[in-house]
């Protein structure tokens, strides 16, 4: 013992410590929070990048440029007797000389362009729906086609050189001459949401893809929910300890961190190379989403039946139900809130998944809405993925328009998730 | 009528239900003392319905097509496909043709026998529907009869019940089996028949990459070029530049958040970065081609460099701003896995709170960061949707970010878009790039996993 | 053992180290502590008893400022060590924890090799110039600790990988090293079994000759057996304080007496 109060005697102990560095290690604190601190504000930034410059480009695809023109619809060019059959091209030329009455004919004629390309469909339908409008003049007002639209919009610069614009400076002396007419308007876009897919800009909607991507998540949801939860009660509740039992739950585990387009392959192949099922349909798009979701849903259910205190097992066994009553009536209600919860996140990420339903088809370009899951369609990624690939210059805000409902949605999966978790929480 | 084969199905199960359930409580009011509820005795004849019929109906719907395919491409006329059993590229075309006459598209006028083997697959399938329902109402009537025939007093039918219900919850728990094994045999399928075409070696070892070469028929296995060095060299270099960014971020913003942050500031913070996390990948994708690539490219031409406009720098930057959110929460988790006895422990010998942090708080939760950081490279591995739209499409054994370089997703969703035809080297490259992806993510998935669960252990 | 021995070997110092005076402690807005006013002695232990949830961790936790660390955790009144404010503006707690310093009830020693468990605060704080010296601090500390002998032949094995009693001596260790004025131990040896017990009570007995000690214990007989001034915490106050000897024979306040005899608590 004496030896160590030798050691520990007062020679050695009192050393003044932290006395000279002190300041310097504040300075290395400092740095080190404010390293923190702007790391956050650059994903912040990077955020608020991504959503502003979406927004910027996105809100002009809310509104569209239409033209108020009159046609005026003639029994030379459109017979009585075959209303379907009239030439309602050269009835939009015919419309743009009667509306540009001082412009050489010729040139006049060939601003129908300025007329976005439906119109003539919809001048159409109008008058087979009532041939009596043969012989006189019909106003309509219809999209403007999307050069216009973007000029209209202020999308194009009036000062660039004209070669390098797409619009002459005659296209947008007459377009600027019909708007002092006051016969432009910039309505909503409502064939935003209203029309399905087309090569034109100006009439270009989501209808299609919103559809696709409904059936696609229905079919998702009605596989892979009770799947999950059969799966995770299983696991949970009944599953002996072995060695099965561990495989198969590093498998979900696994299963969960696949690369989605890998998910496309199986499909690929065995979906739609095996089973011949129909390719770009939302069922099959619907199913290879379903296997995704699973490891989710399951790892989500797994977790509320856990916080399920055994206190209530033990409760209700002690009546005499049996296991499956015991889980069936009274563990499952309770943990329901957290598997909906669970559920209706693992269906948002796979609103949002897109690279296995372009390897299944589901990029293809449809101009109608499915009627079934089984018919042809695309969903709101893939067409986000499509308008993105366009040419059109229109296609730019469109997309970003697109993506703007894609995280409305998202948004929207989410605050219910989150309302349900807050609603019904509990604390055990 | 498949429609009605599943309303057949549960209009059955649920009569069933109703029938067995009034026998069984018939059985009580006349005095015997029932084992189970009625309500287990309608159940019991329920599934006994309705499992062997929905197992019936899908098995038929699967194998329909396949079966009536064989059938009527065994039936054509001799000649008419020149391959032999008219498997081969000039078979699957010929079906596809009758199949669409059969939908009733018919482009130009096809050959009479196309017309003919057309009605034979509208009339084979109509049949094969009328044989699934006879089959079907068969398979419900037998399993009603033998779920009626057990009602008794005696009759167990809770445990029947449970039995058959855990076996179905035994099923739902493989069919991640089975999905992996989906995955597994058709990637090696697929990739088997290429490995037919193009030999391993020069796939695995080459250096070259030029799919998209047309392939004349008469040499299919001669022409292209499919060595993956450049693909996966692309990959590497986009998963390298994401890394790069993404790690010190994610970790500084993990730190600052366990560490340095109000609660208030963390309220907010920590939903905004799972809102980043949130984002679905193709948005990312447009991001980068919409804002980031002409960014990166004005900067650089004001710097004067030259930079390709699908320059890896945009993709992989792009990808790091994904991959930030995964990683600190994954490091933020580690963190607060470590026990708070080890924080007091230190503050108490008098260390700041950032060496507190750097000494004692994240070495403890290597394990688990490292864990996540796996995790985030077999993301960034795997993503598609970015490269898709953000990196190049031509292969090229470079390293300079600059650069426009490829990877193995954007090859895959190259080959594989709009063309689908099995049998050329091109569409089969895709699925040997999915079966090395596979394999590739599988490992990393596999030590990441395993690091964490270990590390959860540690701590718990 | 003779309980008495020590408590009656009597207080070697009677300079003040840390004063309390009117200490109120609030974890939002519930009390913990009210109006305590103690002096703790320069080369003394003194014991800190009182039922649980009395509230002597938490005073014991002002005294290096650990309450800092909670967030909804408010301390008012003043303490001072050497006559100095350690709860003024211009003391940094960061300090004077290198000063006072603090071993808890559940060894936490960090997960890093022995050597570097103890080298940690001297590291730190950069109190040695050289390898060398380093080396010296960590075996005077281990040896002050009585782990040397069990582990000099392991310094690069893992603190986490010794036994329980040897973990809680690491620690001891280890807040020695930093060469502090003022040692708080929190129920030191609670998770500890009788031997290690001994050792560390043998341990702070001699750590007395250099450090103030303060030590919180459930123990009446260990509060007995290492003390020489005992304070007594009873629902957030501080009920009696004084000499060991007198609080266990002659208590002046009835609600100590029922405590060590054991009738609250
Ligand atoms: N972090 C905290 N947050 C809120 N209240 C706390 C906190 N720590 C302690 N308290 C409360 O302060 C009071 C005193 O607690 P303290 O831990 O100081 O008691 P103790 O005397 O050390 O008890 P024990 O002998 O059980 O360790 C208790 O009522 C406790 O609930
Ligand atoms: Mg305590």
């Amino acid at each position: 013992m004496s030896e160590i109060s030798a050691i520990g005697g007062p020679a050695a102990a009192p050393r003044r410590p932290g006395i000279t560095n002190i300041a310097r290690r504040r300075r290395s604190e400092r740095v080190l929070q404010g390293l923190g601190l702007g790391a956050i504000l650059l994903a912040f930034a990077m955020l608020a990048t991504l959503v502003g410059s979406l927004i910027i480009t996105g809100y002009p695809a809310f509104t569209q440029t239409h033209l108020r023109i009159d046609f005026p619809v003639t029994e030379a060019r459109v017979k009585s007797d075959k209303p379907e059959a009239g030439n309602y091209r050269a009835l939009m030329q015919d419309a743009m000389v009667a509306a540009l009455p001082d412009a050489d004919p010729a040139a006049a004629r060939k601003l129908a362009a300025m007329l976005s390309n439906s119109a003539q469909f919809a001048l159409r339908d109008r008058v087979v729906a009532d041939p009596a409008l043969i012989g006189q003049v019909v106003t309509m007002t219809v999209p403007v086609a999307d050069p216009y639209d973007q000029l209209a919009k202020g999308l194009v610069r009036r000062d660039t050189p004209e070669a390098e614009r797409r619009l002459t400076d005659a296209e947008i002396a007459a377009f600027d001459r019909l708007a002092a007419e006051g016969r432009v308007s910039r309505p909503l876009n409502t064939a935003l949401l209203s029309n399905a897919d087309s090569r034109f800009p100006e009439i270009a909607g989501l209808k299609g893809a919103l559809i696709g991507s409904f059936y696609a998540l229905m079919t998702c949801f009605v596989i892979s929910f009770p799947l999950a939860i059969g799966a995770a009660i299983y696991l949970e509740e009944f599953a002996p300890k072995n060695r099965l039992s561990d495989i198969i739950e590093i498998n979900i585990n696994n299963l969960a961190a696949v690369p989605s387009v890998v998910f496309g392959l199986l499909a690929l192949a065995v979906f739609l190379g095996w089973f011949g099922m129909p390719r770009s349909a939302p069922f099959v798009g619907g199913l290879t989403l379903a296997l995704m979701t699973l490891p989710t849903i399951i790892i989500a259910t797994r977790a509320s039946l856990k916080a399920v205190p055994p206190s209530i097992r033990e409760a209700a066994m002690g009546l005499g139900a049996s296991r499956q009553q015991v889980v069936f009536g009274h563990v499952l209600p309770l943990a329901m809130p957290g598997i909906l919860t669970g559920t209706i996140i693992g269906l948002a990420q796979a609103l949002g998944e897109t690279a296995p339903l372009l390897l299944i088809g589901m990029n293809a370009f449809i101009t109608a809405a499915p009627a079934t899951p089984f018919d042809s369609a695309t969903a709101l990624p893939t067409q986000i993925f499509i308008w993105a690939d366009s040419p059109e210059r229109g296609f730019v805000s469109r997309t970003s328009a697109a993506i703007l409902v894609l995280l409305c949605f998202l948004m929207a999966m989410n605050a219910l998730a989150i309302f349900l978790r807050s609603k019904f929480e509990r604390k055990w | 009528m498949t429609g009605i084969a599943f309303l057949l199905l549960f209009l059955a199960a649920l009569a069933g239900y109703l029938v067995n359930r009034q026998a069984a409580r018939a059985i009580r009011a006349g005095g015997a003392p029932l084992h189970s509820l009625g309500l287990y005795h309608g159940g019991y004849a329920a599934l006994m319905m309705l499992v062997p019929g929905l197992i019936f109906l899908l098995a038929w719907l699967a194998l329909q097509g396949p079966v009536v395919d064989a059938l009527v491409m065994a039936g054509l006329p001799e000649g008419t496909v020149s391959e032999a059993g008219g498997a081969g590229s000039a078979g699957a075309l010929v079906l596809a043709e009758v199949r669409s006459i059969a939908s009733g598209r018919i482009f130009g006028t096809p050959e009479a026998w196309k017309i003919e083997a057309a009605a034979r697959m509208t009339a084979l399938h109509g049949g094969a529907r009328q044989l699934m329902l006879i089959g079907l109402a068969a398979i419900l009537a037998g399993g009603f009869a033998f779920a009626r025939s057990r009602v008794s007093a005696a009759f167990r039918a809770r445990q029947g019940v449970e039995r058959i219900i855990l076996g179905l919850m035994i099923f739902c728990s493989l069919v991640a089996i089975f999905t992996t094994l989906g995955i597994v045999l058709s990637l090696v399928f697929e990739s088997w028949r290429f490995f037919a075409m193009v030999p391993v070696h020069e796939f695995l070892f080459g250096l070259n990459w030029e799919p998209q070469i047309p392939i004349r028929a008469d040499q299919i296995a001669g022409a292209g070029a499919f060595g993956w060095l450049p693909v996966i060299l692309g990959t590497f270099v986009i998963t390298v530049i994401a890394l790069t960014v993404a790690v010190p971020v994610g970790l500084y913003a993990a730190i600052y958040l366990n560490e340095f942050a109000s609660p208030r500031f963390r309220a907010v913070a920590k939903p905004v970065l799972e809102v980043l996390a949130g984002i679905p990948t193709v948005v990312y994708g447009f991001f980068a081609i919409l804002t980031v690539a002409p960014a990166l490219r004005s900067g650089a031409s004001a710097l004067g460099i030259a930079m390709s406009p699908n320059t890896a720098l945009a993709a992989g930057g792009v990808m790091a701003i994904m991959l930030i959110p995964f990683i600190s929460s994954f490091a933020d988790d580690a963190l607060s896995a470590v026990p708070r006895s080890l924080r007091d422990g230190s503050l108490a010998l008098g260390s700041t709170r950032a060496e507190t942090m750097m000494k004692v708080l994240f070495p403890a939760a290597i394990p688990g960061i490292v864990g996540g950081v796996l995790l985030a490279v077999s993301r960034a591995i795997g993503e598609t949707m970015i490269v898709v739209m953000a990196a190049g499409l031509i292969a090229r054994l470079t390293i300079n970010p600059l650069d426009s370089v490829t990877t193995v997703t954007v090859q895959i969703v190259t080959l594989l878009i709009g063309d689908t035809s099995f049998d050329n080297p091109k569409t089969l490259a895709a699925f040997a790039l999915g079966l090395m992806l596979f394999l590739v993510t599988l490992g990393i998935n596999i030590v990441a996993l395993g690091i964490v669960r270990k590390y959860r252990e540690i701590y718990d | 053992m003779n309980v008495m021995t020590r408590a009656e070997s009597s207080v070697a110092s009677d300079v003040v180290k840390i004063s309390a005076r009117d200490v109120q402690v609030h974890y939002g807005t519930t009390q913990a502590i009210k109006d305590v006013d103690v002096d703790i002695l320069d080369k003394t232990v003194t014991a800190f008893i009182g039922p649980s949830g009395c509230g002597k961790s938490t005073f014991l936790r002002c005294l290096n400022r650990m309450n800092d660390t909670i967030d909804i955790c408010r301390v008012s009144g003043r303490i001072m060590l050497d006559g100095e404010d350690i709860y003024d503006r211009r003391i940094d707690p960061v300090q004077l924890r290198a000063r006072v310093g603090m071993v808890f009830q559940k060894p936490n020693p960090f997960p890093k090799s022995i050597f570097d468990n103890v080298a940690y605060g001297p590291r730190i704080h950069g109190m040695t110039q050289s390898r060398a010296e380093l080396d010296e601090v960590v075996e005077s500390s281990l040896r002050r600790a009585a782990l040397w002998d069990e582990v000099k032949d392991r310094l690069a094995s893992p603190g986490t990988g010794l036994s329980g009693g040897q973990q809680q001596r690491l620690c001891i260790a280890r807040a020695v090293a930093t060469g502090p004025e003022v040692l708080l131990m929190d129920e030191p040896c609670s998770a500890l079994d009788p031997i290690a017990t001994a050792q560390v009570e043998e341990l702070i007995d001699e750590l007395r000759t250099n450090f103030s000690v303060v030590i919180v214990t459930h123990s009446m007989q260990q509060a007995a057996r290492v003390s020489q001034r005992t304070a007594f915490f009873h629902l957030g106050e501080l009920v009696e304080y004084g000499e060991t000897g007198t609080i266990f024979t002659k208590p002046r306040d009835p609600r100590t007496e029922s405590y060590i005899t054991g009738r609250i608590g």
